[in-house]
């Protein structure tokens, strides 16, 4: 308990200066693009209407979707301006900053325009006859007049945007987030109430500052927006001083959405630290962003296993033994997008379905080919990816499998599902501590439908010829058995006794021991 | 002597109704006109002409001899007072920065702007200690005034008036137009005002226009048009402002009588 808390408070002040920045960075651009439109649209009812059209279109596309969406529209953008030499990244800061900031610019817009436009004509009248140039008029009377209500909208905004911006995690963007979705894989409940709880702090100071800026306003008084303003640019420049060493020649290490993958992005961290190089990890993203952020070289290193490369990068659909998998698979990621792959860490992770042994035994069930027998009458827990990906294709097609229902489920409670009886048989996998401490049984595959799932460790295009990054992290090619992975991932997975991805992954490292 | 306005041949439509039909008319330097006729007759448009507040679709207007848009309208509309029924007080300003807001728009440094509020505060007989407070303290009639300060703040030769005292009550009407017809004699002003009331035209003006559909009708001095013959639309105004005053008198003279 301790531990883990110390764990949260530790990665705090990098999360929290990161989400200030990044909510700080959005509301800024927002207010740049929503004001001065605001200005003309409270002229022109045509543009108005139009403005508000399509801010108000944006603001019905979940959050989630819009972050994940500005991730294929910045590669492709990304891939129009390379022949410039400008390379945008198409994860991290950029996505994250300009989905917020399409958000906030709703509440800023439609407030200004209602201030703007609901202006007693009398005093626009007077402020025309004592000789106001239109700039004059906006700046002494319709802005100062309209200032409260605008105020009022960029509040909204920034309360909002404080709350939205713990999503970047998604987009590998290192925000409050990360405590919070790290917090929700490994079931670290200490994580998830410190990530929220500095969340919704943060809204509410923020918020109280603003209220202070627009009580300073209207009349204005000039001590109380000294005040305000003062202390909002003096925590930005703070964040800013504080993320600024760290955001050039640090290696950044991918992490897909669950336990294993925050323990061995950690020992990667730990390795390289103990070489003396500067490592930020990008957590919680989704295996096809993973691997396309590295392809980018928007990160620098990740671990992913050679069957989901195999068949989600590669597209095949044979199941060829693993050494041989893997020496194509390495030489095709090679050739293109110019991955590096350092070798695989001694462990396999597998796609594999499990059931209870109590269900198991009650059906007469141990290989998939049992299974598709009784599979009409059963239910399939999956996590969030697996009925998406070809592998569940491959099987299904395979042994004709058909499940009375399927349901998807984060991995953390996929198991809790299996355990309850929602869901009878799940996409479990290998490595996975759960598997022995559960009593599950892994079904058999006889038709060799699942590929080998080798974890191995990449390296972008961009750095696959940097000797230092290679050196220190060869040490963990095939030092990493796959009991002791599993006894890894239960320590950061089981219900009590818990550890930090953080403790499992020293206790993981090879040069620890002894 | 070069008039303080000119209108001549002026035309304006709004959405393709015509609200003026060639409009030509010259008010002399220093005279106290006011242009009365019902609504939609066209008075307030003819007003607004003058500083730009509308641009006419043909014909010219002149101010003191040069065409109005010669200059931009905000240089214009800061040689030119302009009152008007909403009276449009600035909120968020003091009455002090509301009456110095054309000297500031000019440039003045601020001594001479300080010194000239205080003046106006005295010519519109409003105390100096309101110099500091905020528009929404003040009553109709004292905001009134602070419009009139306002509007003489930047000292123009020139006065537009819009109904000024339409939203008044009677003796504060009555007591604010006097006070104006002297300021009027005193700082040497033209003055041009609408007023759908007859009876403030014949007690404050010199020299009175009716208007209907968009047409003068009358022009006359006080005396001149009470003297009659006026056309039908000037004399059913006239008709209306005599008999109202005659049935007063004879209800006073039957008070003292009983």
């Amino acid at each position: 308990m301790d531990d883990r808390l110390a764990a949260a408070l530790a990665a705090l002040p990098a999360a929290l200066a990161a989400h200030i920045v990044l909510s700080a960075a959005a509301l800024a651009l927002a207010m740049l693009v929503a004001l001065p439109l605001a200005v003309r649209a409270a002229r022109r009812p045509r543009l108005r209407a139009l403005a508000l059209g399509l801010a108000g279109t944006v603001q019905t596309v979940p959050a989630l979707a819009l972050l994940a969406l500005f991730y294929p529209l910045l590669l492709a953008a990304s891939a129009l301006t390379r022949p410039l030499g400008l390379t945008l990244p198409a994860l991290g800061f950029l996505p994250s900053l300009l989905a917020l900031a399409l958000f906030a610019i709703l509440p800023m817009l439609r407030n200004a325009v209602e201030g703007l436009i609901g202006l007693d004509p009398a005093v626009l009248e007077a402020a025309d006859a004592v000789g106001m140039t239109r700039a004059q008029r906006l700046r002494l009377v319709e802005l100062p007049l309209a200032a409260p209500v605008v105020m009022a909208g960029i509040r909204t905004a920034a309360v909002w945007t404080i709350g939205t911006a713990t999503l970047a995690t998604t987009v590998g963007q290192t925000c409050l987030g990360n405590l919070i979705f790290t917090g929700l894989q490994t079931e670290d409940w200490v994580g998830v109430l410190v990530g929220c709880l500095a969340a919704a702090l943060l809204a509410i100071v923020v918020d109280a500052l603003l209220a202070l800026v627009q009580h300073g306003l209207s009349p204005l008084r000039p001590a109380r927006l000294a005040l305000a303003g003062g202390t909002l640019a003096l925590g930005t420049a703070a964040a800013l001083a504080a993320l600024a060493p760290a955001s050039n020649t640090t290696n950044r290490i991918g992490a897909k959405n669950f336990g294993e993958q925050f323990i061995l992005a950690a020992l990667i961290r730990d390795r390289l630290a103990a070489t003396g190089a500067q490592a930020q990890i990008r957590s919680g993203l989704g295996s096809a962003v993973a691997f396309r952020a590295l392809a980018a070289s928007d990160i620098d290193v990740y671990v992913d296993y050679s069957g989901t490369l195999w068949t989600n990068v590669l597209a095949r659909t044979d199941t060829p033994p693993p050494a041989v998998l893997r020496a194509q698979l390495t030489k095709a990621l090679a050739a293109k997008p110019g991955i590096r792959v350092l070798g695989p860490l001694g462990f396999e992770n597998a796609y594999a379905l499990a059931m209870r042994r109590d269900r198991a035994t009650q059906f007469g069930i141990r290989s998939i080919a049992d299974l598709a027998r009784a599979a009409p009458g059963l239910t399939l827990g999956a996590d969030l990816e697996f009925l998406g990906r070809p592998e569940w294709r491959g099987i299904a097609q395979a042994y004709h499998l058909r499940f009375a229902r399927s349901r998807a489920y984060s991995p953390t409670f996929m198991y809790r599902a299996l355990a309850d009886g929602s869901v009878d048989v799940i996409s479990a996998f290998s490595s996975d501590g759960r598997i022995a401490s559960q009593d599950l049984i892994v079904l058999a595959d006889p038709a060799h439908a699942i590929p080998s799932y080798d974890a191995l460790i990449l390296i972008s295009p961009a750095r696959a010829h940097d000797a230092r990054l290679a050196a220190a992290l060869s040490p963990l090619i095939g030092r990493i058995p796959v009991e002791r992975m599993r006894a890894a991932n239960l320590m950061v997975d089981r219900d009590a006794n818990k550890l930090t991805p953080d403790a499992a992954a020293r206790w993981l490292d090879p040069a620890q021991r002894r | 002597m070069t008039a303080a306005i000119a209108f001549a041949g002026v035309h304006k439509s709004f959405a393709g109704t015509p609200v003026l039909h060639d409009l030509s008319l010259a008010i002399a330097p220093g005279s106290f006109t006011a242009l009365v006729g019902a609504s939609g007759s066209g008075k307030t448009t003819t007003l607004r002409l003058v500083n730009r507040l509308i641009d006419p679709d043909g014909g010219t207007v002149h101010v003191g001899g040069d065409a109005v848009d010669a200059l931009p309208a905000p240089m214009l509309r800061r040689r030119i007072g302009y009152v008007f029924q909403g009276i449009g007080l600035f909120p968020h300003l003091t009455v002090a920065e509301n009456i110095g807001i054309t000297p500031r728009l000019l440039g003045w440094d601020k001594p001479r702007i300080a010194a000239r509020i205080a003046e106006l505060l005295g010519l519109v007989a409003l105390p100096a200690d309101y110099a500091p407070r905020l528009p929404a303290a003040l009553s109709g009639g004292e905001r009134q005034r602070v419009g009139l300060a306002r509007a003489l703040a930047a000292a123009p030769r020139l006065m537009l008036m819009d109904e000024p005292m339409g939203a008044l009550d009677p003796v504060t009407r009555d007591t604010l137009g006097r006070d104006y017809q002297a300021l009027h004699q005193s700082l040497g002003l033209t003055t041009l005002m609408v007023t759908h009331d007859i009876q403030e035209a014949l007690l404050l003006a010199d020299r009175i226009i009716v208007m209907s559909a968009g047409r003068i009708v009358a022009d006359a001095t006080p005396r001149a048009l009470l003297a009659g013959p006026a056309p039908p639309q000037a004399a059913a105004l006239i008709a209306v402002a005599a008999r109202q005053s005659a049935a007063i008198a004879a209800l006073g003279q039957s008070a003292a009588d009983g």
